[in-house]
């Protein structure tokens, strides 16, 4: 595709109107989707969907129907009645939406073992069946993950950081209780994460573009996987901390689901095993129709996921990240209003997808994108730090700040005198050491919510840089980033507007959305 | 305004242009300064002004570039050689140059100047969007070159760092490296030395990097070959050469020399 000719806005007003409208009609009300409980011994068929707002979400076992009973991710493994399941809902992307949430604390009155003190609560003090106790989960959908402090390496030995940390604000009260509080018994910190969808991990776990035994964006070592000695792409979790699917389960096995005797090593290879054959992506969408027909984009549907390369950069036009073939651009004339709102909304995704991969904007300030060579600030596109081929994630060792969680970017609450909203986060404050550098664009001083790969590495440049999650299966997994600050896609795309001072047009956002919203 | 008034303001102004003319090519320029970003019709490039003259600098490509943008809000150190090159977007062109971020932060750092059609830059290594499917400055597809011999006998290793920094996004290639030629020499001994260096700058002054540096620079590189593999016990040294600065290519002091004996 040659520059000239990636914007397709219309220049007559009627059809650009349509999109917009299609974008508001192409959202419907949530429906209520299944609750997979642990130990159901329903089968999970080799291709399935589920209905959500935008459409229905799409899964395929590439191995062929996964039969359920006995199987370690759908089976209770812990004292706390939880599977990985719980957390890892197929019909929401394989994550759990707030609405799922919030339909589960009504239908169970907050007994579901999804509200477990552990991490269901605020804090594990909290008082059992108060939606107080567990606001974070209910309105933001965010667990919490309780980490060591001081970190420690994969040996267990403790890493000395080159950062104090002090807890400004504690709405919950975790950070400063005297058994779960930094200073407490436990010496952890709390902070409050959404579960990352469990689909298409062959993808986000490849050791493809720009693994090596050094971790790229800073030269210190990379994780490696503890069976075969390799390093690993670091791109699992929010903050890197677990190298593979399998320490990942192991670890939240332990943590999540309190499990009283590790897990053993068939039923970490079986939950592997399922993991890397699931995919997942949106199959229909209300606007767009379907999005798996023979002919359609190559970059749409489970199918073409279950289909493609891992471990490929698509930030160029050899790959493309969301490859769509021009497929939906310039489409023949219609004749019928849903023919031609489908005609129309196709077309606004097809613009979507140029404003994602085309549109230049300033990426000013973010560590590990604008620190890594390229300078600061640099001219490019949504596609350059979600550049992996058919994710969207960066492609090796992809944490980044990019302002979700470190003051002044994340989202608070504005405070006043007639505020009726509080904050519900915690807010940490971050001093670097003298003898250390300190973070890149903050300074010696930083202010988050949550420090992110920071608390792995304790390291300063590290504060607030999260591993970017994966774009697919966005419309059945509401609210987005890790502290779930995004409620919809409208509000994910006006964060990044605000944050790099992008000044979408009010089109360029719908186009956006609708084209989020087929992925 | 008088007459007389006006041709001493005027006198005044060329004896001001004479007085900051540019240097002449050929010259080594070493300052620190605050990039500045100018916007283009493609890329942006960026520059950097000292004693009245704007000086380029590079522009946006990718990680393969040999000379990579500095930072906005950070000053930046440059060292270069005035060249006599036509200027690029409004500066004079120093080749070769070596850029380094200078690790505070400073809020003055913060100029990006809009396109102006007077700066057009006509070579384009990448676009500012997405690329055609190859780093910027990577071999052509097809192109071909001699493998280097294999290394014999001691080798002796640098490795270069930005002002006040140990290692970084610049060394995973370096590193891995010094594990490869390791293995081709069948090394059996390893030396790290870390060295504090300094700069002498254009104006005099002497810029130094924190004395503790060299040692740090030893004990990281160290550790991170052990952690990669390198299974030999390093010896560790650390020297200081601030008393080397001299303003000639002193970007090389910010080093940790690798010495592997077989």
């Amino acid at each position: 595709m040659l520059p000239n000719n990636v914007f397709r806005c219309r220049p007559w007003l009627p059809l650009a109107t349509l999109a917009f409208s299609g974008a508001l009609l192409a959202q419907s009300v949530e429906p209520a989707r299944p609750w997979w409980s642990p130990g159901e011994d329903t089968p999970l068929p080799a291709t399935l969907e589920y209905a959500n707002g935008w459409g229905r979400f799409g899964l395929v076992n590439a191995d062929g129907p996964v039969t359920t009973d006995g199987h370690p991710f759908f089976e209770a493994l812990g004292s706390n009645g939880r599977g990985c399941v719980t957390c890892h809902q197929p019909a929401d992307a394989m994550s759990i939406s707030v609405a799922t949430i919030a339909r589960r604390w009504q239908e169970t009155e907050g007994k579901d073992p999804l509200f477990a003190a552990i991490d269901g609560r605020n804090c594990p003090h909290l008082p059992a069946g108060d939606a107080a106790a567990h606001s974070l989960l209910l309105k933001r959908g965010l667990i919490r993950v309780s980490l060591p402090w001081p970190p420690r390496d994969s040996s267990g030995t403790a890493i000395t950081p080159g950062f104090s940390i002090e807890v400004v604000r504690d709405p919950s009260g975790c950070n400063t209780h005297p058994e779960y509080g930094l200073d407490g018994e436990r010496h952890e910190i709390s902070v409050y994460r959404r579960p990352r969808s469990a689909i298409n991990l062959r993808y986000v776990t490849a050791a493809g573009f720009g693994v090596t035994p050094f971790i790229g964006k800073t030269g210190m070592l990379a994780a490696k996987d503890p069976e075969t000695g390799k390093p690993v792409n670091m791109n699992m979790m929010a903050d890197a901390r677990e190298a593979t699917l399998k320490t990942q389960a192991n670890s939240a096995a332990n943590g999540h689901m309190q499990v009283v005797t590790p897990l053993s090593a068939e039923q970490l290879a079986r939950i592997q095993a399922f993991e890397l054959q699931l995919y997942g992506a949106q199959s229909w969408s209300n606007g767009a129709g379907s999005l798996v027909e023979t002919g359609g984009p190559s970059g749409f549907g489970p199918r073409n996921l279950r289909a493609g390369r891992d471990g490929v950069l698509g930030n160029n036009t050899s790959n493309y990240v969301f490859p769509m073939e021009d497929k939906w651009a310039n489409l023949p004339e219609v004749e019928g209003a849903d023919a031609m709102a489908r005609r129309a909304f196709r077309e606004s995704v097809q613009r979507g997808h140029d404003v994602f991969f085309y549109r230049t904007f300033w990426i000013k300030d973010a560590t590990h994108i604008n620190t890594v060579g390229l300078g600061n600030p640099i001219k490019r596109t949504c596609a350059t730090c979600h550049g992996m081929h058919m994710t969207g994630m960066d492609v090796a060792n992809g944490w980044m700040d990019l302002g979700t969680t470190n003051a002044p970017w994340a989202l608070e609450p504005p405070e006043s005198p007639w505020a009726k909203e509080l904050p519900e986060l915690p807010l940490f404050k971050l001093t670097c050491n003298a003898d250390q550098p300190p973070h890149p664009f903050l300074g010696r001083t930083v202010y988050t919510q949550d420090p992110g790969r920071a608390l792995i590495s304790g390291k300063c440049e590290d504060i607030g840089a999260i591993v970017i999650q994966q774009f697919r299966g966005l419309a059945a997994r509401a609210p987005y980033f890790s502290n779930g600050s995004a409620a919809n896609l409208r509000e994910l795309v006006d964060f990044y507007d605000r944050r790099f001072n992008i000044r979408y047009t009010e089109q360029e956002k719908a186009d956006l959305v609708n084209f989020l919203s087929v992925l | 305004m008088k007459h007389w008034m006006r041709a001493v303001i005027g006198l005044g102004f060329l004896a001001s242009l004479s007085a900051v003319a540019a240097p002449p090519p050929g010259t080594r320029l070493s300052f620190v300064s605050c990039p500045v970003v100018r916007d283009t019709r493609s890329v942006p490039c960026w520059t950097s002004d000292y004693q009245g003259d704007s000086y380029y600098l590079t522009i946006q490509s990718d990680v393969s570039a040999a000379v990579q943008p500095p930072l906005l809000g950070h000053r930046v150190l440059v060292e270069g050689i005035v060249s006599d090159k036509p200027q690029i977007c409004g500066g004079i062109v120093l080749e070769p140059v070596r850029l380094s971020v200078m690790p505070e932060l400073d809020a003055n750092c913060n100029t990006v100047l809009p396109v102006d059609e007077r700066y057009v830059i006509d070579f384009n290594p990448r676009p500012p969007g997405p690329s055609g499917g190859r780093l910027a400055f990577d071999p052509a597809p097809g192109a071909t070159s001699a493998p280097p011999a294999p290394p014999v006998g001691e080798q002796q290793l640098p490795i270069y760092f930005d002002f006040d920094r140990a290692v970084s996004f610049r060394h995973p290639d370096v590193l891995l490296n010094i594990i490869k030629v390791a293995g081709q020499v069948k090394a059996t001994r390893l030396k790290i030395t870390g060295v504090r260096g300094a700069h002498k700058l254009s104006d005099g002054t002497l810029l130094q990097e924190s004395t503790t540096i060299g040692r740090k620079r030893a004990e990281e590189v160290a550790a991170l070959l052990k952690g990669a593999g390198l299974t030999l016990d390093a010896e560790l040294d650390w020297t200081d050469a601030v008393a080397e600065a001299d303003g000639v290519d002193d970007w090389q002091s910010r080093r940790a020399t690798v010495v592997l004996t077989p």
